[in-house]
């Protein structure tokens, strides 16, 4: 309970009149990764996006229940929504590299953060994140080509590096692999087991092979709700929940 | 085999619609093109003669006039009536234009030999004999220049006066720079309105406005405006700038305040789409790297929608550029003689300045419309130049 770096208690989140999430409460250790699994729709993802408030950019969401980064709660007013996104960074489904140079992708975070006072601090900044997201042997000539020109896997793992180079302290990941290759989601996947322990990470994923090779626990959610959340191994050779055991073996969902 | 005749039939029925489309598509893109070629045509036949002069050279002996380079403009002009009458008759002073005596002033403080010594100058030929060199004029006109064909005295050459000069009453003098500089400095005070403000209320209406029965009234209206008839901004203008706020009448600031109220809406519109069509995706990503809302628009929003708002802004101007009605309600149909030196100045604008000269019973200003009217289609081609050129540039930086 104490070494929880992310906690959430009884938390629920509606769009308009619809109940998208309902009365979640889980801890995340700082030193996990963390898979969400689920059918379509399940909320998954919606959960993800409350851990570092980026529901907030939809009009009409609303988040009941707390959350809790390092015990202090995301949603207070004297949070402010900018340090907890450099503290808790998010990759996204589609790699959405902005449409500028590979350097200027990584740079992007720490500028506006003013994490580098000389551009040789940048320089080794952006080097770090690369190196750290596996891609600066791919792109340390091409520093200046444009962040769209990579391949899908690359522009992801760019994406990854992007999140690294703020130095957050939990990498939220929504489903990252779907819109990549095996080869390219097994570089992404071996990342992940890189960076493991350096951040938490929570990853959604739809794909069960990926959730069991990548992750220390394994969290089920059906319809808005947390079904089930134990350790991995547990979820799926043993679940406890008659549904859990439907959805992993492709009964149901 | 039975159904497969009735089939036959309907896909030869389907095939012969699809060619009658073709057909009657490329009849139409002919048809338009026709148009455009005419139009080009004609305009450029008409209108490269406004740029050509006809002149008359006159042998002139200044020292038997006893004149000198200080002299006043009677002086001037009493010496070259003197030696057009004697050189070409009793009609000869006729065949110069009205302000030949500056020309004559001009080179003689350019070249002062000629107060000395016997020689010629080239001066513009009259209006009427300008008419008759080029095509058919008047009776008398013709047998003048058959006259001056005969003496050997009349010769052509680019009319350089016209770009430079101001208008005038006589069509051999008129002048295109001011009305040009005149929509050069309306379309600058339009620009600097707006494009800033157009292009700050479409970000506001897109990024941070709630959805609701205000905004939406606000975006018909917004639609709405694009869609009000010049000549009522015109009115706007003059009652808003010229009534109220006793700006000066005539001038590029009233003018291009008033074309600015009706470019706004164009740009909005143009900029709210562009500003639609960034993938949220790039909006997601730069939030989640803990940009503020206002450097997501900046320095991820902006740059991409820029192609799409310069495009939307360069199509706003070129049609303020070609309004004439709304300017004529703020008074900027005066008759300018001298070029405005500035924001403040009576000035006109090209195409008022065709209206006008379109409107001139003297035919030397057929030429000079048509001319005029070229000088004003270059300027269009030039900011569609500017706009694909400007969106290559910031395509090329994705």
């Amino acid at each position: 309970m104490t070494d929880a770096k992310l906690s959430a208690r009884n938390v629920s989140v509606f769009y308009g009149a619809t109940r998208a999430i309902d009365d979640v409460s889980m801890d995340i250790t700082r030193d996990e990764v963390v898979a969400f699994i689920g059918p379509s729709g399940c909320g998954k993802s919606t959960f993800l996006r409350t851990l570092n408030r980026m529901n907030d950019t939809v009009a009409n969401a609303r988040v009941e229940g707390t959350i809790l980064l390092d015990g202090e709660d995301v949603y207070a007013p004297a949070m402010d929504v900018v340090e907890l996104r450099a503290r808790v960074g998010m990759v996204f489904q589609k790699p959405n590299p902005f449409a500028k140079s590979i350097y200027a992708n990584v740079a992007y975070g720490p500028s506006i953060h003013g994490l580098a006072r000389h551009r040789d601090d940048m320089d080794r900044i952006v080097e770090d994140a690369l190196r750290r997201a596996g891609l600066w042997d791919e792109v340390k000539d091409r520093l200046d080509a444009s962040g769209t020109t990579l391949s899908g896997g690359q522009q992801q793992r760019l994406c990854i590096a992007r999140a690294i180079a703020v130095d957050p302290e939990v990498i939220l990941m929504d489903e990252p692999c779907s819109a990549l290759d095996p080869i390219a989601t097994a570089r992404i996947e071996e990342l992940i087991h890189e960076l493991r322990g350096r951040y938490a990470i929570v990853i959604v994923t739809h794909n069960m092979q990926q959730a069991a090779r990548v992750s220390q626990r394994t969290a089920f959610f059906n319809l808005g709700r947390l079904v089930e959340f134990g350790a991995t191994s547990d979820i799926f050779t043993n679940p406890v929940e008659e549904r859990t055991k439907d959805y992993i073996t492709g009964r149901y969902g | 085999m039975n159904s497969a005749a009735p089939l036959a039939a309907r896909r030869r029925q389907r095939n012969a619609a699809e060619r009658r489309f073709r057909l009657a598509a490329l009849a139409a893109v002919c048809l338009s093109l026709g148009f455009v070629v005419f139009l080009l045509g004609t305009m450029a036949v008409e209108g490269a003669r406004g740029f050509v002069e006809t002149r008359v050279t006159l042998p002139i002996d200044l020292k038997a006039a006893g004149l000198t380079a200080t002299d006043g403009e009677a002086r001037f002009a009493a010496a070259i009536d003197d030696a057009a009458t004697r050189a070409f008759g009793r009609n000869g002073p006729a065949c110069l234009a009205e302000g030949s005596w500056m020309h004559l002033r001009d080179a003689v403080r350019q070249d002062p030999a000629l107060l000395v010594r016997p020689g010629s100058i080239e001066l513009p030929a009259s209006s009427p004999v300008d008419v008759a060199a080029k095509h058919d004029g008047t009776p008398a006109a013709e047998a003048a220049v058959a006259r001056l064909t005969a003496a050997g005295a009349l010769s052509r050459g680019i009319d350089w006066a016209f770009l430079t000069g101001a208008d005038a009453t006589d069509p051999v003098r008129a002048g295109i720079w001011s009305a040009l500089k005149g929509s050069l400095l309306t379309l600058t005070v339009t620009l600097l309105l707006a494009f800033p403000i157009g292009v700050l209320a479409a970000l506001y209406l897109e990024e941070y406005a709630p959805r609701n029965r205000w905004t939406d009234f606000i975006e018909v209206s917004i639609n709405n405006l694009a869609a009000v008839p010049s000549i009522i901004f015109g009115l706007l203008g003059l009652a808003v700038f010229l009534g109220t706020l006793h700006l000066p009448r005539s001038a590029p600031l009233v003018g291009g305040l008033t074309l600015a109220l009706m470019t706004m809406p164009v740009i909005v519109i143009a900029g709210r789409n562009a500003i639609r069509a960034v993938p949220p995706s790039i909006r997601d990503a730069a939030l989640a790297v803990g940009a503020t809302p206002v450097q997501v628009m900046f320095d991820h929003v902006l740059p991409l929608a820029m192609p799409g708002i310069l495009t939307g802004t360069i199509l706003g101007l070129a049609r303020a550029l070609g309004e004439t009605a709304p300017l004529l309600m703020i008074g900027m149909r005066a008759f300018i003689a001298a070029a405005p030196r500035g924001f403040t100045d009576p000035a006109t604008v090209l195409p008022v300045q065709i209206f006008l000269w379109s409107d001139q019973i003297d035919r030397g200003f057929v030429e000079k419309t048509s001319a005029a009217i070229i000088v004003l289609l270059v300027l269009l081609l030039s900011m569609s130049g500017i706009a694909i050129w400007l969106r290559q540039r910031f395509e090329a930086r994705r």
